[in-house]
């Protein structure tokens, strides 16, 4: 049956095979160009609002009369934005390396080390990805103040261990990588050893120049989860010392009151490094996410 | 050849190296950064909160109580019983029924008979049990709960149809796909507390909020959307003969839906994309040669290739609308009056604003709970459908 339906194939030209009928084709760009803008919208009315007066916000223009860039500057001189800006870039980097340097140590170590155990302890950490933060976050929360261990240097709040310890490590960025070393050939490992290399030199000099895409990948998922996370940074930050731009825009929102163009520019400053490092790397990430959800 | 005498000579050494001490120890010195932080903050306090649900602990950690916070949220153990009872023979009716379908036989028939006698009785016990512990638990803990199935099947559904037909539409050689797919993904990597800030003003009760607006050019009545605790059938539809929980969302809930909705499309459509462009073109070509139309191609093709990653996408959807916080959280108005308090915001009041630590873990651990049951149901329901090809 399927060598039939193979010589048949062969026979027809390509091009018989996809004949489609113009009104079909403008249904379906009126559907995407539709949804296209209903995704947009938003983002249009936080980027208008935001240049508008406030007397603009309140009658909801479509468009402000003369852009007031000057929203920007008081937002991000006098709520404050710049310094939850500058938090938020350290805690994200921080995170950043420290997250990629466990994964790829442990990534490599779960597809090309043998050791006793190796295959339950990553059986338990894959389980962790179930867990709700509901649950961890009230112990993980006395753990922080130093309740339930001693800690060095006292209680953590409002520090920056608080915000970038916890997740420089998680299952998902180890498992993501173990996929991919686990299909480097065995050959590169045999002839480096041949060489006198040991594990971490292989790591280093052959493993990790042809790793980038996976690693970009971790990296941007790290980036994204640091700097949009809330309800961790929400609790442990009672001071502004290190509060993040996440819990600063929502502090702002009580503080804002009526002035929703203040509001609106906070929002697009939050906005602006996720945006460009998305437009920068937009095929990795989205091939990226892609093919994470195959492989589950 | 020079890489086979290699691999030759590798192979017996792999078995040698089982013993290595040093292998052994490198590996567990690789792995030890990483496992020692996912212990400390996603093991070890599973153990803790656990320990934590059975003592009195506001602040600090007051007298043993035994299963007293359980008891407290759940309501008397009769209640609970008979419920769980009521939902255990709704899934049973599911499993008669779904083998009643694979027979052919007079036992078919019986099976679907008994099948919709559980059925019934399932519709007369769980509401039963659910009052019981609704009169003697904490009331709005146990209602956070179907306000939380409320939020999962008012977002996954509609979101994976909505994705499914975009990336359908997108895989036909559409012009300008990677375009559409860019702005397709765009909310689902924006900041949620920025995007849900502007939802709050394009939803808020103004007449002249984008919403209201919206409605006014179609000839509607402005609403008060997420300072709606009304339901939201009652609201837009009139129906106000819907009781209990047949009433559904409030109107406050189904704006947030909407967020819910407008934030995973894009992510889901990205996928579902991957997914259609795994799928062998030969299938499609062969079945055009057959005469199938496009109807055909798309029923029996494209969604039985594509059933593992639907299945995946709501498996994850679903386990994380139960697990969402960040948007809710940064919507809710105290006009909306609790009704958009799904469990993991309930559960946060509970600790952050209320200090009893106790108790808000005794909950989170009832939510983990039922987390877990739907995760093992919906696998053995749907995972038994999708087609691995």
């Amino acid at each position: 049956m399927a060598d039939a339906m193979k010589a048949d194939q062969s026979v027809i030209p390509a091009s018989a095979s996809r004949v489609r009928l113009r009104p079909e084709r403008l249904v379906m760009y009126l559907v995407l160009i539709l949804g296209a803008v209903l995704a947009i919208l938003p983002f249009y009315w936080m980027v208008s609002t935001s240049l508008m007066t406030l007397g603009e916000t309140i009658q909801r223009r479509w468009l402000p009369e003369i852009p007031q860039f000057v929203n920007y500057q008081v937002a991000w001189s006098e709520a404050r934005f710049s310094r939850y800006f500058f938090n938020s870039v350290i805690v994200t980097v921080t995170t950043i390396i420290g997250l990629v340097t466990t994964s790829v140590l442990a990534g490599y170590a779960f597809a090309r080390i043998r050791f006793f155990g190796r295959d339950f302890i990553f059986g338990i950490l894959l389980s962790t990805m179930m867990i709700p933060e509901s649950v961890t976050m009230i112990p993980n929360f006395l753990m922080i103040r130093g309740s339930i261990l001693p800690l060095p240097g006292g209680s953590w709040l409002n520090s920056l261990q608080a915000l970038t310890v916890p997740f420089m490590a998680n299952a998902f960025s180890i498992f993501l990588l173990r996929q991919f070393f686990a299909k480097i050939p065995d050959e590169l490992w045999d002839a480096a050893r041949i060489d006198g290399a040991g594990h971490l030199r292989f790591l280093w000099t052959i493993v990790l120049p042809i790793s980038r895409a996976p690693i970009a990948t971790v990296t941007l998922f790290a980036f994204i989860g640091s700097w949009n996370a809330f309800l961790w940074p929400l609790l442990v930050t009672t001071k502004e010392t290190w509060r993040p731009l996440m819990v600063g825009l929502w502090t702002f929102v009580s503080e804002a009151g009526p002035e929703t163009h203040l509001l609106m520019a906070g929002a697009v400053i939050t906005l602006i490094p996720v945006l460009v490092l998305y437009f920068l790397t937009q095929k990795q990430f989205t091939e990226g996410i892609a093919t994470t959800g195959l492989k589950g | 050849m020079a890489s086979t005498t290699i691999s030759q000579v590798a192979t017996p050494r792999k078995r040698i190296r089982w013993l290595d001490v040093k292998e052994q120890l490198t590996g567990y010195a690789f792995i030890f950064p990483a496992v020692f932080i996912i212990s400390i903050f996603g093991i070890f306090p599973i153990g803790y909160a656990f320990y934590m649900s059975l003592y009195n602990w506001r602040v600090r950690q007051g007298p043993f109580v035994g299963v007293e916070n359980y008891h407290k949220a759940l309501g008397d153990w009769s209640g609970v019983i008979i419920f769980v009872l009521g939902i255990a023979m709704l899934f049973l009716a599911y499993l008669l029924w779904d083998s009643a379908l694979r027979s052919h036989s007079n036992l078919g028939l019986a099976l679907k008979i008994g099948a919709a006698m559980l059925l019934i009785g399932a519709f007369f016990v769980a509401p039963v049990g659910w009052q019981q512990m609704l009169e003697t638990g904490d009331v709005d803990f146990l209602v956070s709960l179907p306000l939380t199935l409320y939020y999962a099947l008012g977002t996954v559904p509609a979101e994976l149809g909505l994705a499914l037909v975009l990336a359908y539409i997108l895989f036909q050689k559409i012009k300008g796909q990677e375009f559409f797919r860019m702005l397709y993904f765009l909310p689902y990597i924006t900041p949620v507390v920025a995007t849900a800030v502007v939802f709050r003003t394009i939803f808020s009760p103004r007449e002249t909020s984008l919403a209201n607006q919206f409605l006014t050019a179609l000839g509607q009545e402005p609403q008060k959307w997420l300072f709606e605790s009304k339901p939201f059938n009652q609201v837009m539809f009139g129906l106000d003969w819907l009781e209990g929980f047949w009433a559904g969302p409030s109107m406050a809930l189904a704006t947030i839906v909407l967020f819910g909705i407008w934030t995973y499309v894009g992510y889901n459509t990205v996928i579902f994309l991957a997914g259609l462009g795994s799928i062998p073109h030969e299938l499609y070509e062969a079945a055009q040669i057959d005469g199938a139309s496009t109807w055909h191609l798309f029923r029996y093709i494209t969604l039985p290739l594509l059933s593992p990653v639907t299945f995946y996408l709501a498996l994850v959807a679903f386990i994380g609308t139960f697990k969402a916080f960040n948007h809710i959280y940064v919507m809710r108005v105290p006009s909306a009056q609790g009704t958009v308090d799904v469990a993991s915001v309930f559960i946060f009041d509970t600790f952050y604003r209320y200090n009893q630590f106790g108790y808000a873990t005794a909950q989170a651990i009832i939510l983990f709970v039922i987390i877990l049951i739907l995760t093992i149901v919906q696998n053995k329901v749907f995972g038994e459908k999708v087609f691995y090809g």
